[in-house]
C-alpha cells in the first residue's frame, strides 16, 4: 500500500516523517539530515531548486531565490507591504506580474498574491508545493531504500500555526493538492507537538505549548486526560518570529558598518542600496552569530565584504527583548480563555527553534512559574507528531485523540459596516452556527453574505475570508424568505457554507468567492501545470546528485591531501608533477561545481577521479601495510 | 420497545428505528446521521439541571468524543464520514454549552419555551427592585462624563465611578444568590413557577450585568 506520511511546512525549515512500529520518524538525508531548508530557486533556464541547494543560491542569485515563503501564505497584496523590502525577492499581484509579462490579467486573481521567481511568477502555494513535492520525494526514495515493494507517498497531515486564519489554511491544503499529496488533515503545530509528547509520557494535566518559530509563534493550552488532548485555549501572532529576529540584527549590522556608498542615506540600508546578495551574507551570518549567543556570552558577526563584529549576548538580548516581549500577550490572553492562572499549569513544552535562545526560556519559565520541557528536538517535535495523526487517520487507532480549536472567531457583515459573530473563538472542532437571513425587497432573489475572520468589532478590522451570494430564493414578499445559512468549520479548522430556505426548504447554491485564496478550478491547473513542470524538476535533480556527487570527490582528495605523511608519499611514491596535476584538477572541479551545467561538473568530476586514483591506490596500500605491521607486533 | 415516533429516529443506513437518544444503530451498529435529535442535556445523557456535575460532563465529553470524532471514520463511508461531523459539531456545540452557567441557564429556559434563541436576553425596562440604584448610576455617570469632558484627571472620577458600582454588583450578587436558590428548587423538581420565577430574575440578573459591563468600559476608556 502507498505511504502516509507527516509533515512539518515550516517558515524556515520543513521535515517530512512517518510512523514505524509505532513510533514516530523523521525521514533524513544519506548524511543524516532531517531538514530541508524551506528555500525555492529558479536557474536560468528555468531549472527549480530546493532546500540545501536553493539555500546556497541565496548568496549568488538571491533575486531568483524565495524564502519563508510561509509569511505569504493565504495573505493579499496590501498585507505585505511593509514587509516585502526586506525580501530580495519581488512580491506583487497578480495583475502586476503578468502585465509586465505582457500576459493581461486576469481579474478573477486579481487579490492572489504572486512572487516573482526568474520571468515567472507563482503563487504562495505553488511555491509550497515545490517544497512539499521535494519532501514528497525524499520520502519516495527513503521507502525505495527499504525495499518497500510500494514507494508511493500520496497522503499526508500537513501542520499549520494554530493561529493560521481560514485564508492561511486552505492555501496549505491547496499547495498539497498541487504536490500531488492527498491532504488527510491540517493540523495544528503546537498540538501536533504535544502529540509527540505525550507519546512516551502518558500524564494527565494542563499542558501550554510555547511555539516560537521562524516567522510564526503559537501558545496552546491543552487538558490532557484519558489519552485525550483537548485545546482550551490558543493565541499567537502569525507574523512573529526568528525571521524578525534576524532581520533586527541586520539591520543592526548595516547601521554600523560603514556605507558601501559615500554618503549614502542609512534609512535605505534595508532596501537595496546593497546587492541582494550582500545582505544574503550578513543574514546568515547574524544567522550564525544568533545560534553562537545561545551557547556562548560573545559571537562574531562575520560576513563577507564586511569587517567582522562582536556581540555579546546582553546586547543581543537588549536587542530582541521587545520581541520576546511580543510572545507574552498572547499567553496571557490564552490563560485567561481557559480560565485560568499560571500556576495551574501543569507543563510546558517548548517547540520551534527560537525557543532555543536562553532569554526566550528564562521568559516562559517567569510566566509560568516552571522549568520548560525540551527533551525533544524543537526543529523535529512537530513532524513527529504530524506523524502520528496520519497513523491514528488511517489505522483507526483510537488511544489518543486530539481536540483542537478554531483561533479566531467567525462572523458576517451586518448592517452598519459591524462584524455579527456567529462561531466564538475557542470553540472546539468541528463547530457549527447557522443565521438566518430575509429580503429586503418584494421579490428578490439573492443575498449577499460576507464572511469574516476576526475579534474586532468592524468588518474593516478583520479578515476577510469570502464572499457569498445566495441564488435561486423563491420570489416572495420582502422580509418572507427565511433563509438559513449554516458554517460548518471541519476538523482541519476550514469553513464550508450550505443555505436553504426554510419556507420552501428549496437547498440555496453558494458561490463562494475567497477573497485571498485560490479557486478550485486555479488549484487543478496548478496540478497540471506541475506535470508539465517535472520534466524540469527532473533536470534539476540529476544536477543535484551531479554536485553532490563533486562534492563527495572534493572532499576525499581534500581529506588525502591534508593527511599527516602526504609529503613522504609524495617524494616516495608520486611521479613528479602528480601531485601539482590533482591540485590544479581539483581547483577546476571547485570552479565548475556551482554552474548548473551538469554534463560540465560531471566531466571534471571524471577527471579528479582519474588523477586521484594513483593516490587513493598508494594510500590505501599504506594504510593495509601499517594494519598488517599492527597486528604482526600484537601478535609477537 | 413502546417508544412514540416522536422519540424515534431512522437509521439511514439500513431503515431500522432507533431511540432519539441512540448515537448508534441498534440494529446495523453503525453511526446515525443527525436527523431527529434529542435536546443537548439528552444528547450528552446528562439530567435537565441547572447545576451539574462539572467532572461528569466533562467525563462524557470525552467518552463521546472517542465514539464520534472524523479522525476514526477516515475510512469509513461518504454517510457516515457525513454522521460523524454532525455528531461532532453537535457534541462540541452541547459540550460550549452546558459547559457555562449562563449559557445553560438561557439554553434550559429556551428549551422549556421561556426564552427566545440567541444571545442570553435581558429586560429592556428597568427592573421595579432596582429603579433607585439605576437613576443614582445615571446620575452619577452623568457627571463622570462632564468631569471628563473637561479633562479632569483620572484618579478624581475614577473612585466615584467605583463608588458608584459598589450597589449595582451588591445587587447582582443578591440576584446570583437568588438564581442559585431557585435553580436548586427546579433541580429538585420544582414546577412551572419556579422555572418562570427563575425566568425574571435571570433577565434581571443580565439587566444586572450589562450595566455592570457599562461601568467597566467607562473605567477601561
Amino acid at each position: 500500500m502507498s505511504k502516509v506520511v507527516g509533515i512539518d511546512l515550516g517558515t524556515t525549515n520543513s521535515l517530512v516523517a512517518y510512523v514505524k512500529d509505532g513510533v514516530p520518524v523523521v525521514i533524513r538525508d544519506r548524511s543524516g539530515d532531517g531538514l530541508v531548508p524551506s528555500v525555492v530557486s529558479i536557474g536560468d533556464d528555468g531549472t527549480i531548486f530546493v532546500g540545501r541547494e536553493a539555500q546556497r543560491r541565496l548568496l549568488t542569485d538571491a533575486q531568483r531565490t524565495v524564502y519563508s515563503v510561509k509569511r505569504f501564505m493565504g495573505k493579499g497584496r496590501e498585507d505585505i507591504q511593509e514587509e516585502s523590502s526586506h525580501f530580495p525577492f519581488r512580491v506583487g499581484g497578480e495583475g502586476a506580474l503578468r502585465q509586465a509579462q505582457g500576459d493581461p490579467s486576469d481579474e478573477s486573481r486579481a487579490g492572489v498574491l504572486t512572487i516573482g521567481l526568474g520571468d515567472k511568477a507563482f503563487t504562495p502555494p505553488e511555491i509550497s508545493a515545490f517544497i512539499l513535492r521535494e519532501l514528497k520525494g525524499r520520502a519516495e526514495a527513503f521507502f525505495a531504500e527499504q525495499g518497500e515493494f510500494d514507494n508511493e507517498v500520496d497522503r499526508a497531515v500537513i501542520t499549520v500555526p494554530a493561529y493560521f486564519n481560514d485564508a492561511q489554511r486552505t492555501a496549505t491544503r491547496d499547495a498539497g493538492r498541487i504536490a500531488g499529496l492527498e491532504v488527510l488533515r491540517i493540523i495544528n503545530e503546537p498540538t501536533a507537538a504535544s502529540l509527540a509528547y505525550g507519546l512516551d509520557k502518558r500524564h494527565a494535566g494542563i499542558i501550554a505549548v510555547y511555539d516560537l518559530g521562524g516567522g510564526t509563534f503559537d501558545i496552546s493550552i491543552l487538558r490532557v486526560e484519558d489519552g485525550v488532548f483537548q485545546v482550551l485555549s490558543t493565541n499567537g501572532d502569525t507574523h512573529l518570529g526568528g525571521d524578525d529576529i534576524d532581520n533586527l540584527l541586520i539591520d543592526r549590522v548595516l547601521a554600523d558598518a560603514p556605507s558601501a556608498a559615500s554618503g549614502s542615506d542609512p534609512s535605505v540600508v534595508s532596501g537595496f542600496s546593497r546587492t541582494s546578495e550582500q545582505i544574503q551574507e550578513i543574514r546568515k551570518a547574524v544567522i550564525q552569530a544568533k545560534i553562537d549567543l545561545s551557547e556562548h556570552e560573545e559571537a562574531q558577526i562575520v560576513a563577507q565584504g564586511f569587517s567582522p563584529a562582536k556581540m555579546t549576548r546582553a546586547e543581543f538580548e537588549s536587542l530582541i527583548a521587545p520581541i520576546v516581549e511580543r510572545t507574552l500577550g498572547p499567553c496571557r490572553q490564552a490563560l485567561a480563555d481557559a480560565g485560568l492562572e499560571p500556576s495551574q499549569i501543569d507543563e510546558v513544552v517548548l517547540v520551534g527553534g527560537s525557543t532555543r535562545i536562553p532569554l526566550v526560556r528564562r521568559k516562559v519559565e517567569d510566566l509560568f512559574g516552571r522549568t520548560p520541557h525540551s527533551e525533544l528536538n524543537p526543529d523535529e517535535v512537530v513532524a513527529l507528531g504530524a506523524a502520528v495523526q496520519a497513523d491514528i487517520l488511517i489505522t483507526g487507532n483510537r488511544e489518543m485523540l486530539l481536540l483542537d480549536v478554531t483561533p479566531l472567531s467567525l462572523g458576517i457583515e451586518t448592517m452598519g459596516g459591524v462584524t455579527s459573530k456567529i462561531i466564538m473563538r475557542n470553540s472546539t472542532i468541528p463547530a457549527t452556527g447557522s443565521e438566518m437571513f430575509t429580503t429586503a425587497v418584494d421579490n428578490q432573489t439573492a443575498v449577499d453574505i460576507h464572511v469574516l475572520q476576526g475579534e474586532r468589532e468592524l468588518v474593516a478590522d478583520n479578515r476577510s475570508l469570502a464572499r457569498f451570494k445566495l441564488r435561486g430564493i423563491p420570489p416572495m414578499p420582502a422580509g418572507l424568505p427565511r433563509v438559513q445559512v449554516q458554517f460548518q468549520i471541519d476538523a482541519n479548522g476550514i469553513l464550508s457554507v450550505t443555505a436553504s430556505e426554510l419556507r420552501t426548504e428549496i437547498e440555496q447554491t453558494v458561490e463562494v468567492k475567497p477573497s485571498y485564496g485560490l479557486t478550485d478550478d486555479q488549484v487543478e491547473q496548478m496540478l497540471m501545470d506541475s506535470f508539465e513542470n517535472a520534466e524540469a524538476d527532473f533536470a534539476a535533480r540529476l544536477l543535484i546528485e551531479a554536485r553532490n556527487e563533486a562534492e563527495n570527490v572534493i572532499h576525499a582528495t581534500e581529506k588525502s591531501l591534508r593527511s599527516s605523511d602526504i609529503d613522504a608519499i609524495e617524494k616516495e611514491e608520486l611521479a613528479a608533477g602528480e601531485r601539482k596535476k590533482i591540485e590544479s584538477v581539483l581547483a577546476g572541479l571547485k570552479m565548475v561545481l556551482n554552474s548548473s551545467d551538469r554534463e560540465t561538473i560531471q566531466k571534471w568530476t571524471q577527471a579528479l577521479n582519474d588523477t586521484t586514483r594513483h593516490l587513493a591506490e598508494v594510500m590505501m596500500n599504506r594504510s593495509v601495510k601499517a594494519a598488517l605491521a599492527g597486528k604482526n607486533i600484537d601478535q609477537m | 420497545m413502546s417508544s412514540s415516533p416522536k422519540t424515534l429516529q431512522v437509521c439511514r443506513d439500513c431503515g431500522g428505528g432507533a431511540p432519539i437518544d441512540a448515537h448508534f444503530c441498534p440494529q446495523c451498529t453503525k453511526i446515525l446521521s443527525l436527523g431527529r435529535h434529542g435536546d443537548y442535556f439528552a444528547f450528552m445523557g446528562l439530567p435537565r439541571q441547572l447545576n451539574l456535575d462539572g467532572a461528569e460532563l466533562e467525563r462524557r465529553f470525552r467518552t463521546l468524543s472517542r465514539q464520534f470524532h472524523p479522525d476514526f471514520f477516515y475510512n469509513a463511508t461518504t454517510a457516515e464520514r457525513r454522521a460523524s461531523l454532525e455528531r461532532s459539531s453537535y457534541l462540541n456545540d452541547a459540550y460550549r454549552t452546558l459547559r457555562d452557567p449562563i449559557a445553560r441557564m438561557q439554553y434550559l429556559l429556551q428549551i422549556e419555551g421561556l426564552a427566545s434563541s440567541g444571545p442570553a436576553e435581558a429586560t429592556k425596562q428597568v427592573p421595579p427592585g432596582l429603579l433607585e440604584e439605576v437613576f443614582a448610576l445615571n446620575e452619577e455617570l452623568d457627571e463622570i462624563r462632564d468631569l471628563r469632558g473637561r479633562g479632569v484627571p483620572a484618579e478624581e472620577w475614577q473612585g466615584r465611578l467605583e463608588r458608584a458600582r459598589e450597589p449595582i454588583e451588591a445587587k447582582r450578587r443578591e440576584h446570583e444568590a437568588q438564581l442559585q436558590d431557585l435553580a436548586a428548587r427546579w433541580d429538585a423538581g420544582g414546577g412551572p413557577e419556579v422555572l418562570k420565577a427563575l425566568r425574571d430574575q435571570f433577565l434581571e440578573r443580565n439587566y444586572i450585568h450589562n450595566l455592570l459591563e457599562g461601568i467597566a468600559r467607562e473605567q477601561n476608556s
